[in-house]
């Protein structure tokens, strides 16, 4: 298998955890929202990762030995279904019949944690992406 | 009369000619390149399959390809030099006959 | 001509290349739930591509693994990813250094 479908995997991580990453944004922005356009508190989502292997455009069939690599993908976005997080505030627009808001369950500290690791991870991907340039570049100069 | 070839070890892509003047040593010539030749066609068949196949995707690494081209660039450069050895060598022989 | 080192080097390219095809799937599934680290044995597999056998996949043992069973390290997995570009590196520059040399001596045949 050519060192091509390698980009494609590199790829795969980038977009999987930039998916990640704005999904924890959203998480972070939303962190106090108690209105929604479904009614109720915003409730937190999370990217769950699955292997993948990509389709490139020059691969076949007939991948070698190692067979073709694992990239990855969002195999589907959790939201959170638990209760919402009960506050007692009777004077709020959104207080219900006994004075209570339901707040989204976000720990902003650890979606911040999270944000930083997707960060690293999408940084990751992009120096295995250059790395692997590198080595098709070097081939190519075997040319000269 | 000991042929001037090239220092590099000519044995897989010719075998030295035995020393020999005379007319004969037209046909001797003649059947050691057609060998040679059909050993570089063969590498160069080799590099088009190469090719080809990193082209469609199919291929090994990509190095792997550029490793057949040059061998057959190689093994062709050396049958050009070698063909002109022969080929004064056998005009000078020639010109001895006269 | 260029055998049998420039045949070794071409080996090792190959083996490098799949090792960092390796490692390029290690880091796109650092996040993966119960993703195990995968890798070749170079030392073992460099010896057994002399003998025409294909390298073969294993995991990597000694890593930690976390709560979701997930065990990729970023870190070795980086280190990796320099290590294997510039030993590709050094193994081109050696046989575009072989092929310079064998031309040349085919070469030098011309004014003789």
């Amino acid at each position: 298998m050519s060192l091509f479908s390698l980009l494609s995997v590199s790829a795969s991580g980038m977009s999987a955890q930039r998916t990640r990453a704005e999904l924890l944004v959203e998480n972070l922005a939303n962190s106090e929202t108690t209105r929604t356009p479904d009614g109720g508190p915003y409730r937190r989502k999370d990217a769950v990762f699955a292997t993948d292997s990509p389709e490139s455009p020059f691969s076949s069939v007939f991948e070698s030995q190692l067979g073709r690599p694992d990239g990855v993908r969002v195999a589907e976005v959790v939201v959170d279904d638990r209760a919402p997080e009960r506050r007692y505030l009777p004077g709020h627009p959104d207080a219900d019949a006994s004075g209570y808001v339901g707040f989204p369950r976000i720990n902003p500290a650890e979606d911040m944690v999270d944000l930083m690791s997707a960060t690293r991870g999408f940084d990751a991907n992009v120096s295995a992406m250059s790395a692997v340039k590198d080595m098709i570049q070097k081939s190519i100069d075997l040319l000269k | 009369m000991p042929l001037p070839i090239s220092p590099i070890s000519p044995a897989s892509v010719i075998a030295a000619p035995s020393p020999g003047a005379g007319s004969k040593s037209a046909g001797g010539f003649g059947s050691i390149l057609q060998d040679a030749m059909g050993k570089v066609g063969e590498l160069h068949d080799d590099a088009s399959k190469s090719v080809e196949s990193f082209l469609s995707g199919e291929g090994d690494d990509l190095h792997k390809t550029i490793m057949t081209t040059q061998r057959a660039d190689l093994a062709m450069e050396l049958f050009l030099q070698v063909r002109n050895k022969v080929v004064s060598a056998y005009q000078e022989v020639m010109r001895m006959q006269v | 001509m260029l055998d049998p080192l420039a045949g070794r080097l071409e080996q090792y390219m190959d083996l490098l290349s799949a090792r960092q095809k390796l490692v390029a799937s290690n880091i796109a599934n650092a996040d993966t739930p119960g993703y195990k680290t995968k890798d070749i044995d170079f030392q073992n597999e460099f010896l057994n591509a002399a003998a025409q056998i294909a390298p073969h996949t294993v995991e990597a043992r000694g890593l930690a693994a976390r709560n979701d069973g997930n065990n990729v390290s970023i870190d070795r997995e980086a280190r990796l990813l320099a290590e294997n570009d510039l030993r590709f590196n050094i193994a081109t520059n050696l046989l575009r250094g072989q092929i310079r040399t064998v031309r040349e001596a085919i070469n030098e045949g011309k004014g003789a």
